[in-house]
């Protein structure tokens, strides 16, 4: 009998083992690099400089980095200061565009810097309890000039970001040209991109949710698409763990609650049954 | 012609009925089981780094509802062998059925009530798949209510394994209703998950290997022990009944 019941459920626990592993779905998955505060997209072809309480990634070709830090200051803007002053020595000064977005996870500051004649330092930061989130992306090429952006989309959404690139190119680029051609849709790991640019500067575009994610490049812009593709996945991809254990404490506590109510019920009634034999016992003692 | 005659219980045989040993090895090895099978879950799976620590919840939940599926259809069981057989032994089975069945209902309604609010920001929201998991307990508490407050032993018995026998029909709705509504946003753990699911999860060899042994564990081992005290109880608890009425009758 008990033999029985054992290959039974030996035969249950391999029909269940092999349905779950052969349901699994072969969906494409992001590689993540996981820290103790925060998790960030893995930029494979980058160099990983990455610590346990900061994620940071270079592209030597294009003395590009791609820092993502949790920061102990309430003000993202001062947060952002504070962290690229710490990881690069930077002293920012004045933004040369600074605007707010609001995406799924919270509101985001925009900002854009340049700190000297060759640097510049596109960041993305907001507000988390008493932290602030810093993504930023640094670059020092020489040979061109490479600033991120997002913009919310005005009006009704679109299918593509060509009006927020020429938005852009107009308040940031050195040199706009007079006739933007917008030339290709790209698709990148992290979307479709629309690019459009002439002579002197290049812009490119990706829609997401109501907001355009945008980069625009001076100079020598072979490396745009990558790497406005990395820093915008570091952007969409980026999230931090909730602490939610007090709930799963909760959770758990009600479920031993109920099954030791089940339980408890079952002695209840196991004592009642003997009270109500003494019970009878002594009335039929009492008639005898 | 040939005479029955109804053996009445006596205080002997309502008290000199000692737990059985496959009862006791059952009893202990689910323990040991739930044990276990909780350890994996707490700490040896990983944590979800989208969810949070709460993912672990699922670890039971999913498996207590697999667990009511198993009891509920020990009733069913019950049920038709009590009508097949007139048994009462049948029938005892099916009332215990369906008392475990909803305590590992509740269980599974409460652990998903709790694990919404953080990820789905709400602790009920009218989806298909919570709407007939709710149907489904509040139709096995009206199956514990139905049965105490029908008198005759007999109608009771008959009445109750037909109610037994239909009322798994909510837990299949409740089992299937997500493969076939695609607005719910209940996740699918096997197979794709609806559209707009939302908690989804990958099934990684993580959670299988935390997952599978809970999974047999409520399915298998944790609802027949509990039916089996339970069901020890209530012919006990029969007995008595009898006794009594001997004794008024005498």
């Amino acid at each position: 009998m008990m033999r029985s019941l054992l290959r039974l459920l030996c035969l249950i626990s391999i029909l269940i083992f092999a349905g779950v592993v052969l349901a699994q779905g072969d969906e494409d998955t992001v590689p993540y690099i996981q820290l103790s505060a925060f998790n960030t997209p893995l930029l494979e072809g980058w160099e990983n400089q990455s610590e346990d309480d900061f994620a940071q990634f270079h592209y030597a070709e294009a003395h590009a980095t791609i820092r993502s830090a949790l920061v102990e200051i309430g003000d993202p803007v001062a947060a952002a200061r504070s962290d690229l002053r710490r990881a690069f020595g930077i002293e920012l000064g004045e933004a040369i565009y600074q605007d707010k977005v609001n995406l799924a996870d919270g509101t985001w500051n925009v900002l854009v810097y340049e700190p000297d004649a060759v640097a510049s330092a596109s960041v993305m930061a907001r507000r988390a309890g008493s932290q602030s989130v810093v993504i930023s992306f640094v670059e020092s090429d020489p040979e061109a000039r490479i600033l991120m952006l997002t913009i919310a989309q005005s009006g009704d959404a679109r299918e593509d970001a060509a009006a927020e690139i020429d938005l852009a190119l107009s308040l940031l680029a050195s040199n706009k040209p007079a006739d933007l051609v917008e030339t290709s849709a790209l698709a990148l790991p992290s979307g479709e991109w629309t690019r459009a640019g002439g002579a002197g500067a290049v812009g490119m575009g990706m829609v997401f949710g109501n907001d355009s994610f945008l980069a625009i490049g001076e100079g020598e812009t072979g490396n745009l698409p990558k790497l406005a593709d990395a820093y915008n996945r570091t952007v969409l991809g980026f999230f931090i763990t909730p602490d939610n254990a007090g709930y799963l404490a909760l959770a758990l506590t009600a479920s031993f609650a109920i099954l030791a109510l089940l339980i408890l019920s079952f002695f209840w009634r196991s004592r009642n049954i003997q009270k109500d034999l003494e019970l009878i016992e002594s009335l039929n003692q009492a008639g005898d | 012609m040939t005479t029955k005659t109804k053996v009445m219980p006596t205080r002997q045989t309502v008290e000199a009925t000692p737990m059985p040993r496959a009862l006791q090895l059952l009893t202990i090895v689910t323990l040991v089981g739930f044990c276990f099978t909780l350890a994996l879950g707490l700490f040896v799976a990983g944590t979800d780094i989208q969810q949070g620590e709460i993912q672990r919840i699922f670890y039971i939940h999913m498996p207590s509802f697999f667990g009511a599926f198993t009891a509920f259809g020990l009733t069913v069981v019950g049920g038709i062998l009590y009508l097949w057989r007139k048994n009462e032994q049948w029938d005892r089975i099916a009332g215990a059925g369906v008392e475990v069945g909803l305590a590992f209902a509740l269980i599974n309604l409460v652990t998903g009530a709790i694990w919404a609010r953080p990820i789905w920001n709400t602790w009920w929201t009218w989806d298909p798949r919570l709407t007939s998991a709710a149907i489904m307990a509040l139709t096995y508490a009206a199956y514990l209510m139905l049965r105490a407050g029908i008198e005759d032993e007999a109608r009771k018995r008959t009445f109750m394994s037909v109610y037994g026998i239909f009322a798994f029909t909510s837990v299949l709705v409740t089992l299937f209703i997500i493969r076939v509504v695609p607005e719910t946003i209940h996740p699918v753990i096997v197979g794709a998950s609806p559209q707009n699911a939302q908690g989804s999860f990958e099934a990684t060899s993580g959670v299988v290997m935390a997952l599978v042994p809970s999974l047999l564990l409520w399915l298998t081992l944790m609802p027949i022990t509990l039916i089996w005290h339970r069901s020890r109880i209530e012919g006990r608890l029969e007995a008595v009944n009898r006794l009594k009425l001997q004794i008024l009758s005498e």
